[in-house]
């Protein structure tokens, strides 16, 4: 059956006296059609994830950044914040705080606390309370507790076995004790020479 | 009338101030909105499509060939993973790796889903604050943000070596323990109880 469709094919497209042009048209129309499909579906896709994930997010920072300059609370912010993010003590201070095993999955999810840690900073680098310099280690000293909130789905994405799992959890929370104040270390380090 | 006068005058200010905080919170909106949103809604739709012409089957085929020494391990699989398949789906590449290094390769691939923003916002678009926020406060200055994302992105990559070696070797040094302890639960469930 399928060796005589293919036999077929050629045959008819041979008898065919228009075949120079109909053959590189369906090439060009499918091919085309198929671009055009999947460019149309990535700009779908991309304005459901803009609406879904970025803008109620924008929209809460934007309230909190609002209440942050219009109130005055931000002078308060900046006396509590600005020994733990203008010395690198204060950075360390701060990642072990958010590197503490049983606190790390708790500040984890979505993020949401270092995305606001890293607003309040932002805004006091932008009143000159905290030196530009500090926002390369700031970003890891807020940052030390990322995806703690996700071993377990996380490994299971990667498709591992639960004793995995068992193991993993511990061990990613342990090692960030580790990597967490080095990281803020090589980030402190490597700012030198950073909008100076 | 004095002390009407004031009160009107109170309530008044109280009105205005109350409504400042909105204003203000508004006018940052329209900044974040109209300064990141566009930008990010065209490379998020490039990348998408560049994905979808790339085909899964090849974005594996490189990423299976990437696991085979610490480096690739390390820097360049969490870095295909993240840029391609971005957060979350990026830890499906674990995957290809076996079980003991699987936690050492979320932790690798988890870390570095933040100090990608600066350069590709594409790859976690939802919390992209963790850089932009603090980056907003170096726009204001009016200072440049591509050396800051330089730098957090170089610096993002030794820090996810750094962890993937750190914790490569913790789950080693757990691995034994964990399965002593599960041939203890086959022979004698005693002994099981009493850890």
């Amino acid at each position: 059956m399928v060796a005589t469709t293919d036999t077929q094919t050629p045959t008819k497209t041979r008898r065919n006296p228009f075949r120079f042009i109909v053959v590189p048209l369906q090439v060009i129309g499918r091919g085309a059609g198929n671009v055009v499909g999947i460019l149309y579906q990535s700009g779908r896709d991309t304005i459901d994830q803009v609406i879904r994930n970025v803008l109620p997010f924008m929209a809460f920072i934007s309230f909190v950044i609002g209440v942050i300059l219009a109130t005055g609370v931000g002078n308060y912010i900046a006396q509590g914040l600005k020994p733990l993010a203008e010395t690198l003590p204060g950075l360390l201070g701060l990642t072990l705080i958010c590197a503490l095993p049983f606190l790390s999955p708790l500040l984890g999810p979505g993020a949401v606390i270092a995305q606001i840690i890293g607003t309040l900073i932002g805004v006091e680098i932008g009143q000159h309370q905290v030196s530009p310099q500090y926002a390369l280690p700031a970003l890891f000293a807020i940052n030390p507790q990322v995806g703690c909130d996700f071993i377990p789905v996380g490994l299971a994405l990667g498709e591992a076995e639960p004793q995995t799992t068992e193991i993993g959890v511990p061990a990613v929370l342990m090692s960030r004790l580790i990597t967490g104040p080095i990281a803020t270390i090589i980030a402190y380090f490597a700012s030198f020479g950073m909008y100076s | 009338m004095d002390i009407v006068n004031s009160i009107t005058h109170g309530a008044a200010e109280f009105a205005t101030n109350f409504i400042g905080v909105f204003q203000t919170g508004g006018k940052t909106f329209v900044g974040l909105v109209t300064g990141i949103v566009p930008l990010l809604i065209v490379l998020l739709t490039a990348v998408n499509a560049l994905v979808r012409l790339i085909g899964p089957e090849r974005i594996d085929r490189v990423a299976q060939a990437s696991t085979r020494n610490i480096f690739l391990r390390y820097i360049v699989l969490p870095f295909l993973a993240v840029f391609f398949l971005t957060n979350p789906m990026a830890y499906t590449m674990g995957r290809f790796l076996p079980e003991k290094q699987k936690p050492a390769f979320y932790d690798s691939a988890v870390s570095f889903v933040h100090p990608i923003l600066g350069l590709f916002p594409h790859a976690n678009p939802g919390e992209i604050f963790v850089y932009a926020g603090i980056a907003a406060g170096i726009t204001t200055l009016g200072l440049p943000l591509g050396d800051l994302a330089v730098r957090y992105l170089v610096v993002g990559l030794v820090v996810i070596f750094i962890r993937g070696l750190v914790t490569e070797a913790i789950t080693r040094a757990m691995w034994p323990a964990e399965a002593k302890a599960e041939v203890a639960v086959a022979g004698a469930g005693t002994t099981a109880g009493e850890e």
